[in-house]
């Protein structure tokens, strides 16, 4: 009898290098692809070269400088040193590995790469890195330590998951976006509904962008990974990537859950029958409908993050502010999720028409998330951000309130100065 | 130049005492240890521990074991967090449950961390409890009362045995 098995519990085999501990669930993994940034990776820089040195498979590393990007402090220039001078003295992009120079958020310059391969087992110095899930590959996160070891042996341990089945059906209605399907999915199920699991999405209706945002916030859940069941969007999307954006040797196919296979639970979501969503403070899954919190003042509207400054959400926002006016006291920053989103958002006019309408637009970076840099927010004040987090004090003063919502909510509310059901102002 | 974090347990694994610090549920790192204290300065990161939770600020020279309810450690994968615990004494965790990246983060490190169902009533603030990660259990030394911790995986269990992930990875000669 042949195992049936979920996408995840392939993807995983396929990497299996066969070493394990006798009795243990937890396999030796031989990743496709490792992803590191400046901060988490400047963090084991001595203790690289403490534990002799050699980088195991630089070639296949995939470095990003997006958290201190460019620094706003000298303690933080001073990290963004230690990171790059380890990539220059292990000569890892001579071998073949990547450096990305400030081009934006990790996990967006990662999808954007060919480098970043349907099928493929990537792990990441990052709680975000499941996003690249949406590719259809297994992609994880992992402390430092955790990435020392891989950067040292090329290798990694990692149990199955069990999986559970998101089924989004349905078409995606004007107002509403994968941000809201992700959110509500965190008032469903809570900040651990998926503890560990896999999340194993699919849904014709949830376009690219949407799909990147449900994967990237598949770790709020507390999964440890969610990748998108492959279709013919995720192909043509990654194809559009350029050269080897599909490889050759990649059937669709190849990237189903077997039939047969076992699921520890099944999510149903119907596009038709949802608002759109909010999470109010202090936490990701403190979830209402829209209409439930809307009117409250808001001071700052933040468009960023991995979760949410792509394209959908700036041309969400361009499209509802072209030619308005935000008011004079509303603060709305956006921050592009990478220079090539900012690209080919200047090239659109998008950037000049949410300027026009009063935002001011920074670099491709972390930016305020993480309260990194530009953006935090005061004591008292209110923030409506397109990111995945709003833990308390994440985004700045440990008293301010942040509410995430879509790129939708987002321009709604950044015109009115309320927190604001898109569907009023479309 | 500023103060190095610390690598992994060298000690021998042990049991260890120390003070309960108590929790609830769905705890995150950004709670635990806020971003504005990331750093490589080993000071500022132990400055950062439990930087926004009212009355349990500690000054690092008392030792201290963790107690928490569901999902403990939730959210980012900054080591930082797991740094600034060991910084401020902390010998053991023990959790309903625990984030995934943060429960890896302490065993790669070589600090015993254990889900336990009993683990959010075990203790009040302050209390005394012993972690026997050997023996398996968590006392309080106040009442008496001795509850089971869940035995790890093997793998994590040899992990935690070494002093952490990089310790293991020596043992079995995967370093070269």
């Amino acid at each position: 009898m042949t195992l049936s098995r979920t996408l995840t519990h392939k993807l995983l085999d396929a990497a299996a290098t066969g070493e394990t501990v006798a009795g243990s669930a937890w396999r030796e993994i031989h990743p496709d692809l490792v992803l590191g940034h400046d901060a988490t990776i400047a963090l084991i820089v001595d203790r690289i070269a403490r534990a002799g040195g050699r980088i195991a498979e630089p070639e296949r590393l995939f470095l990003v400088a997006d958290h201190f990007a460019p620094p706003s402090t000298v303690d933080r220039a001073n990290i963004l040193r230690r990171f790059l001078d380890f990539v220059e003295q292990s000569g890892i992009v001579e071998a073949g590995g990547r450096l990305e120079m400030m081009q934006g958020i990790c996990h967006q310059v990662l999808v954007e790469s060919p480098r970043c391969r349907p099928g493929s087992v990537i792990v990441g110095a990052d709680s975000h890195t499941t996003m690249a899930g949406a590719v259809g590959a297994f992609a994880t996160g992992m402390g430092s330590t955790d990435i020392l070891a891989v950067l040292r042996t090329g290798r990694t341990w990692l149990s199955v998951p069990d999986s559970i089945r998101v089924d989004i059906a349905g078409d995606m209605p004007a107002w509403l976006r994968g941000k809201d399907v992700a959110l509500h999915l965190l008032g469903r199920m809570g900040e651990a509904g998926a503890r560990g699991a896999a999340l194993e999405l699919s849904g014709a209706g949830v376009p690219m962008d949407g799909r990147l945002t449900l994967c990237n916030m598949a770790v709020e859940l507390g999964a440890k990974n969610g990748v998108w069941v492959s279709d013919a969007v995720t192909r043509d999307w990654c194809r559009a990537r350029g050269e080897g954006g599909w490889p050759d040797d990649v059937a669709l196919e190849d990237l189903q859950p077997d039939a047969g296979a076992a699921y520890v639970a099944t999510e149903r979501v119907d596009l038709s029958t949802l608002a759109p969503q909010v999470a109010a403070p202090w936490s990701p899954a403190n979830v209402h409908d829209i209409t439930a919190v809307a009117g409250e003042r808001v001071h700052q509207v933040f468009i960023g993050s991995c979760a949410g400054g792509r394209l959908e959400e700036l041309g969400d926002a361009a499209g509802l502010l072209r030619g308005r006016r935000i008011p004079p006291l509303m603060k709305l920053v956006v921050t592009p999720s990478s220079t090539a989103v900012y690209k080919e958002a200047l090239r659109r006019g998008w950037i000049e028409d949410l300027i026009d309408a009063g935002a001011v637009v920074t670099n491709a970076s972390c930016g305020a998330c993480g309260g990194i840099d530009k953006g935090l927010v005061a004591a008292g004040e209110v923030c409506l951000s397109t990111s995945n987090r709003n833990f308390r004090g994440r985004m700045g003063d440990p008293d301010a309130r942040v509410f995430l919502g879509s790129g939708l909510v987002a321009a709604a509310t950044a015109l009115t100065g309320r927190l604001t059901d898109p569907r009023e102002v479309l | 130049m500023s103060r190095l974090l610390p690598g992994p347990r060298t000690e021998p694994l042990a049991a260890v005492d120390g003070a309960a610090m108590v929790f609830g549920d769905d705890v995150n790192t950004d709670l635990l240890h806020p971003s504005y204290f990331f750093s490589l300065d080993a000071d500022t990161v132990r400055q950062g521990f439990l930087g926004q939770v009212a009355g349990k600020a500690t000054d690092g020279t008392r030792s201290r074991v963790l107690l928490a309810g569901d999902n403990f450690g939730c959210g980012s994968s900054r080591e930082t967090t797991m740094q600034s615990l060991r910084l401020a004494g902390v010998q053991a965790l023990v959790a309903t449950s625990f984030g995934r990246i943060f429960f890896r983060n302490a065993l790669c490190l070589g600090l015993p961390a254990f889900s336990c169902p009993d683990a959010a009533t075990l203790a009040e603030e302050g209390q005394p409890v012993r972690v026997d990660p050997l023996a398996g259990t968590a006392t309080n030394l106040a009442t008496g009362r001795t509850v089971a911790l869940t035995p790890l995986d093997p793998f994590w269990r040899q992990v935690l045995e070494a002093g952490g992930m990089m310790p293991w990875l020596e043992q079995r000669g995967s370093l070269t």
